[in-house]
């Protein structure tokens, strides 16, 4: 990633402040991705649980969802179908981001790759390129 | 026998008639010019001479037109069942004024050998009831389908195979039947659709294709064969079978399974240690002393080597599995080695080496996947570290090369290679030589860049000199010449970062 530690990083437009609902299990994760967005100036929400994370999700309060696949009660693939599905979900703003470190199944990514709008690999990336990552979203 | 001795007799007969008829006439042609024309010695001489040769010849050519009958008449009845001739007709043997009773005897012999034969013959000629029960009973699954993609036939392989009945399936689109998932965007349905625009007759096949079952049958991983001919006699346009591999492809995958749960499990502290890493930089810039601060880099620099050697290990699997897939894409290439040295430059760092790069002007873009394409940097330059000796710096350099490709070294000045070991460089686990003892490294780097360079289409080498240093290059093939290869790879739906993917557009290759 271009940036680097240690870079202030800062939405384009500072007045709207971000809101990101980081749906994850591990709660280390959380508290890292947490401090990092905290920095650039999003607000972050953390579900460790998928269920609440859906819930929380289909409020459409939210820009940026951070979704792990591995995640307790509703896998991420089920989240991202029930957020997908217009039955479920009426209206969702928010751009979804797959972040996992598992590697899918053939069948599995294509069914992601139709539904989400990005996917990274936690471990290739520092909660800071991570919020790099974020902002080429925008 | 009997017959012969009959054609004896009458050959016999023949002769001793015609010798009486001609020597009859001798005899009277001699007492007429004799003793009622009174002619003179010399011309009654000279007239039986002249007689003579006449009724010879008579003699012979009625005798030997007689006796050719029988074999004439052989002759014609072995033409009449000959396979290769054509328009004989059987012999009249009734006409026949010697040998009939042989010949009749002979002919019947030679036409009952002639129907054995046709007999034989004709049972190694199958018959449709043998293509069928061939088609019933082969012991593989078998679907003929119409130009709808109807099933209008299924054998009981097939039947057994899908577990409906034979008449079940007749009548049934395929699709409705076998719900298959193929591992690339190449599918059944794809092929259809273009062969029957613009062939007449073509065949396909497709590996690891998994049949998604309904109920509670197990999953099933097949290799297909397809074969279609518009002009097939029936409306039967399509044939397809089905050779299952469920066996052997689930051993696959959970050999496949087995490394992407165990890199599962090692990625989740990697991140959390790089995590931590990074937020301990941010918070102590500047507050540690120097060596603690070489400490610091060194530790991020160790995570984000294991963090990629991690990813060694699953694309490996992946390469040995013929699962690697490649998003190949037009990129920037000074950027990607920009991106590649900033990545790398902390390790070089805190190894004492410092990476340098020159990146050729105007150099075209690249069809790469920036993803695979990162890891080969990573490995050569990774390479070029643990082997750099003495030496500080390691030289990046991209060019255009004479065959229009985009040529990329990576050379540096440590204790090279001897010849005896380069043949076995990019072979899996091979490690080198250059210092067993102090240097680490599973053998599988070079393995690996070798595999994702040429899934590229481009191809990699190296030269070497032992003490001092070696230049490995690669070449990537520009993105105007891929797209004009791979202009049937449509897919338009992603773009896939060094780290990730956003949406957008890309080519497929595996």
């Amino acid at each position: 990633m271009d940036n680097q530690p240690g870079q202030t990083i800062q939405p384009d437009n500072p007045q709207a402040v971000k809101k990101v609902l980081c749906i994850e299990d591990e709660h280390f994760i959380g508290e890292l991705y947490d401090r990092a967005l905290s920095n650039a100036g999003y607000k972050m929400t953390l579900a460790v649980d998928g269920a609440e994370g859906l819930k929380l999700a289909q409020t459409d309060e939210f820009d940026i969802i951070l979704l792990d696949l591995m995640v307790p009660t509703i896998t991420g693939i089920e989240i991202l179908r029930a957020l997908r599905d217009p039955a479920q979900t009426p209206h969702l703003k928010a751009k979804i981001i797959i972040t996992t470190n598992l590697e899918q199944r053939e069948d599995v990514r294509a069914d992601i790759e139709k539904q989400a709008d990005g996917y990274v690999v936690k471990a290739e990336l520092t909660p800071h390129e991570l919020v790099g990552v974020l902002l080429k979203l925008a | 026998m009997e017959h012969l001795a009959h054609l004896s007799r009458q050959i016999k007969a023949s002769l001793i008639i015609g010798l009486l008829v001609s020597n009859g006439l001798l005899i009277g042609a001699y007492w007429l010019s004799a003793t009622m024309f009174g002619l003179d010695a010399w011309v009654i001489l000279a007239l039986l001479i002249l007689l003579t040769i006449v009724l010879s010849l008579v003699v012979a050519a009625i005798l030997g037109r007689l006796f050719m009958q029988p074999a004439k008449a052989l002759w014609q009845v072995i033409l009449h069942v000959s396979p290769s001739e054509h328009g004989v007709a059987a012999p009249n043997i009734e006409s026949l004024k010697i040998g009939r009773e042989l010949v009749a005897n002979l002919a019947s012999q030679v036409y009952g050998l002639a129907n054995v034969v046709a007999e034989s013959n004709k049972k190694s000629e199958p018959t449709e009831q043998d293509y069928g029960f061939a088609a019933t009973n082969l012991p593989l699954p078998l679907f003929v389908l119409d130009a709808a993609e109807t099933i209008q036939f299924a054998n009981t392989a097939a039947a057994v195979y899908v577990g409906q009945p034979i008449a079940e399936l007749q009548g049934k689109n395929i699709y409705m039947v076998l719900d298959m998932a193929f591992p690339s965007e190449s599918t059944l349905d794809t092929w259809l659709k273009n062969v029957k625009t613009n062939n007449a007759t073509a065949s396909e096949s497709w590996e690891r294709v998994r049949l998604n079952v309904i109920d509670n049958h197990p999953t099933r991983l097949f290799d297909l064969a397809a074969y279609y001919n518009k002009d097939n006699p029936n409306h039967q346009e399509t044939m397809l079978v089905l050779f299952d591999h469920t066996k052997q492809y689930s051993q696959d995958d959970q050999a496949i399974s087995f490394i992407a749960l165990s890199v599962h499990e090692l990625r989740t502290p990697l991140t959390l240690l790089r995590g931590y890493i990074e937020a301990f930089e941010e918070e102590l810039t500047g507050q540690l002393s120097p060596q603690m601060n070489d400490f610091m880099q060194k530790m991020s620099a160790t995570a984000q080597q294991l963090t990629a050697f991690v990813n060694n290990i699953l694309n490996v699997a992946r390469v040995d599995d013929d699962q690697l897939e490649l998003r190949l894409q037009e990129e920037d290439w000074s950027q990607i080695i920009d991106s590649a040295v900033a990545n790398l430059s902390l390790r070089a760092k805190v190894r004492g080496i410092s990476l340098q790069s020159q990146v050729a002007p105007d150099l075209p873009k690249v069809g790469v996947d920036r993803l695979s394409i990162h890891e080969v940097i990573n490995n050569l330059v990774d390479n070029a570290i643990k082997y750099s000796g003495s030496s500080t710096s390691i030289l990046i350099d991209a060019h255009l090369s004479k065959e229009g490709l985009v040529e990329t070294t990576v050379q540096d000045k440590g204790v090279g290679i001897g010849a005896d070991i380069m043949p076995n460089l990019f072979t899996k686990f091979y490690r080198d030589h250059r210092n067993r003892a102090q240097i680490g490294g599973t053998g599988l780097g070079l393995y690996l860049s070798k595999a994702i360079v040429t899934a590229h289409g481009g191809n990699i080498w190296v030269r070497s000199k032992p003490n001092e240093g070696s230049t490995f290059g690669f070449t990537v093939k520009p993105y105007s010449q891929l797209a004009e290869e791979l202009k049937n790879g449509d897919n338009k739906d992603i773009v896939r970062g060094a780290h990730g993917w956003i949406k957008n557009h890309s080519l497929y290759r595996r």
